[in-house]
């Protein structure tokens, strides 16, 4: 049977036209999809029942144990980690951030290690942003700032920039100048028509010098600017000045290499400048599929987009003090529950070897690093395979993702659901 | 009179304590009080062996020395109004938080955010402090706003952000954008630094050190005299942050910079 119109389960692209053909409880066919969303598809490296550490050895217990198990564990901290968040659907975040409530718990989601600082800068000055069908529809420039879109979010430019026709521009691929700024010349740039090439650590000075230049004040700069000819920066702020509708979209380049969130400060100041002599907007490359989602169910619940720390009964959020990198690193939390994530894969070895010093449980679907750290690992189904449940698309809006085929695995939000309710009585 | 704080050993000593509770005023009316040890409520006497010595009938009779295991004790001196405080240690992040009068010494390291948001009195510091010491919270737009922090240590990252008034002075080096966001006030910086005052918009630092990576934003004017530990030291003079509108002042000492 193929099922039309699927979204895909893996960037924050959530590419909803996807073509999924299903025999029994097995996808066997991806249209449309990238080589990334196939393998999430197609991919079946799935953990059939609870496991629970036993000494050296993993033992299979059954699903009301594990539940039980986990409940238990959490109940018993002082300072609970409640980490991920982004793998999975907004009515089990919900749920999560609930139960970090009267847990007293740490609830943090993965903008802690990837477009966190961007949510800071928005904090401080703003966010001129808009929706994907704009950038398609109307913006004659794009810029790709430290993100490599043909790497990483793989039809990012054929569905919404590049390759993409739109209303007001009928020949995308002529129409649309494209701006690459990166420290290595990656696929995107090399399709770009102006690559800038900045030195590795050197984005900040590069975006106050461009704002210099739309300013008016280009004179003060010295001849090169990280690494870069002042004659290309002028150019390429002309570009932007006399685009009819600029769009810049930043990536981990931007947001996690020195000055972080003061990076994207500055890339958001550019665009208010340009904003002086045309439209432009900007907004972040979301990765994890849902990890925007979890910004939004964070912050319409506690007022704030990751790393809300429950531990006086109130929200308290301070990334640098409230965030799971930080506080794994410390040593800080007695316990870890981990849903829809892999910080073993992603996190420094540090706060990987604080995972395995401590009772982690993990919610996944699929074994992988983060099992290796965990003593509890319960499998759900994969949300928008054979759970369904709400996501947010990078540019936040919230689509709603169906389930496929049928299987036995329990979803994200009945087990959160059962853990829940455990606390509830417990507490 | 004299309120000794000694750390008890704990069980889990990783897990951060929050004390806003200790502060001078708060011993005028006895010990009774309760800090936090992650998300459970524990009373004083729970985490530290108390001793009181000696009366007071005002907080700035009042001296507070905590001892011992301090490094992960949180929010000590926070809205501090008299009295003074002494760590004889390391001491964790949010020491003397909007703190408006008073002293506050810290004879070992400081944490993050010291003197976040400070209006007036003291903090001196005789180790390292951690990252953005006279910050402001997280999209405040208004850092440190009177009083003097003095670091005879390094410090870290964003040292001073939003700095609005009051003076912070760090005898060694700093990390990375030390004043970013500056708006008024004074930093001196007698150690190295990087990428000083991005984005400031008033106010006046002085690197007596190297500056690393001078922001390309800062337009170079006259050159100038300032004393320097009784000194006559030259210095290079900026205005910025030009992409800001910024009206600063950086003042890097002459050839010392790249
Ligand atoms: S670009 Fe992203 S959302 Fe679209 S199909 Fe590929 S992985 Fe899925």
């Amino acid at each position: 049977m193929k099922i039309e119109d699927v979204v895909c389960t893996f960037c924050g692209c959530l590419c909803d036209d996807l073509v999924v053909e299903v025999e029994g409880d097995m996808v066997v066919n991806v249209e449309n999809g990238c080589t990334l969303a196939n393998k999430k598809f197609m991919g079946n490296n799935r953990l059939k029942t609870p496991i629970k550490r036993d000494g050296g050895n993993w033992k299979k217990v059954g699903l009301d144990e594990a539940i039980q198990t986990a409940a238990g564990i959490l109940l018993d901290a002082d300072r609970p980690l409640l980490y991920g968040w982004s793998g999975t659907h907004g009515e089990a975040q919900t749920i999560g951030v609930h139960m970090a409530e009267l847990l007293g718990a740490v609830i943090d989601n993965t903008s802690t290690v990837c477009h966190g600082p961007s949510i800071m800068a928005i904090q401080e000055v703003g966010h001129p942003g808009c929706t994907l069908g704009q950038v398609k529809n109307r913006a004659d420039v794009i810029v790709y700032w430290g993100a490599n879109p043909i790497e990483a979010h793989p039809r990012h430019m054929s569905r919404y920039t590049t390759y993409a026709d739109g209303f007001f521009l009928k020949e995308a691929f002529r129409e649309r100048k494209v701006i690459v700024v990166d420290i290595r010349k990656t696929e995107t740039a090399n399709i770009a028509d102006e690559f800038i090439m900045v030195e590795p650590g050197a984005d900040y000075a590069l975006l106050s010098a461009l704002r210099a230049i739309v300013r008016g004040k280009g004179d003060v700069l010295p001849r090169t600017v990280a690494g870069v000819e002042k004659e290309q920066l002028i150019r390429v702020a002309d570009i932007c000045m006399s685009a009819k509708f600029g769009a810049m979209f930043f990536g981990l380049g931007l947001t996690m290499s020195r000055g972080k969130y003061k990076n994207i400060r500055n890339a958001i100041e550019l665009t208010e400048e340009l904003n002086r002599h045309t439209k432009f907007t900007i907004s972040p490359m979301r990765g994890h599929w849902n990890v925007y989602g979890s910004n939004e169910v964070f912050t319409w619940i506690t007022g704030y987009p990751f790393a809300v720390d429950f531990a006086r009964g109130i929200a308290f959020y301070n990334p640098g003090e409230t965030t799971s990198v930080d506080i794994l690193k410390r040593g800080e939390c007695d316990a870890c529950l981990v849903v829809g994530s892999d910080p073993g894969a992603h996190f420094p070895g540090d706060c990987c070897r604080h995972l395995a010093d401590i009772p982690t449980i993990q919610i996944d679907p699929h074994v992988n690093a983060t099992t290796h750290l965990s003593r509890l690992q319960i499998p759900v189904a994969v949300t928008g395979i054979d759970a369904e449940g709400t996501a947010y698309r990078m540019d936040g809006v919230p689509i709603r993702t169906r389930k496929v085929i049928d299987t036995t695995y329990p979803s994200d939000s009945e087990v959160l659901d059962k853990i829940y309710q455990i606390i509830r009585k417990e507490t | 009179m004299r309120v000794t704080l000694e750390t008890k050993p704990r069980k889990k000593p990783n897990i951060p304590i929050e004390a806003e509770s200790i502060i001078p005023h708060n011993f005028l009316r006895g010990t009774d009080l309760s800090v936090y040890e992650g998300n459970k409520q524990r009373s004083l006497d729970e985490i530290f062996f108390i001793t009181v010595e000696g009366p007071a009938v005002s907080p700035d009779q009042v001296e507070v020395i905590l001892k011992g295991d301090t490094g992960r004790i949180k929010r000590v001196g926070e809205y501090m109004n008299a009295g003074k405080i002494v760590v004889e240690g390391d001491i964790g992040m949010h020491c003397g938080n909007f703190m408006s009068a008073g002293q506050i010494t810290v004879r070992g390291n400081a944490d993050a955010w010291l003197g976040r948001e400070m209006r007036g009195g003291e903090i001196v510091c005789h180790g390292n402090a951690g990252h953005y010491c006279g910050a402001g919270y997280r999209g405040e737009k208004r850092g440190m706003r009177g009083g003097r922090l003095e670091v005879l240590g390094n410090a870290g990252d964003f040292l001073a952000e939003y700095l609005c008034g009051g003076e912070v002075i760090i005898h060694g080096d700093t990390g990375d954008l030390p004043g970013v966001e500056m708006r008024g006030g004074k930093l001196v910086i007698e150690g190295s630094c990087t990428r000083p005052c991005g984005n400031m918009s008033g106010g006046t630092c002085l690197v007596f050190g190297q500056v690393h990576d001078l922001l390309p934003t800062f337009e170079k004017r006259e050159r100038t005299q300032v004393d320097f530990r009784g000194m006559n030291v030259t210095m290079d003079t900026y205005h910025g942050d030009v992409a800001n509108r910024g009206k600063g002042s950086l003042l890097v000492r002459s050839g010392d910079h790249a």
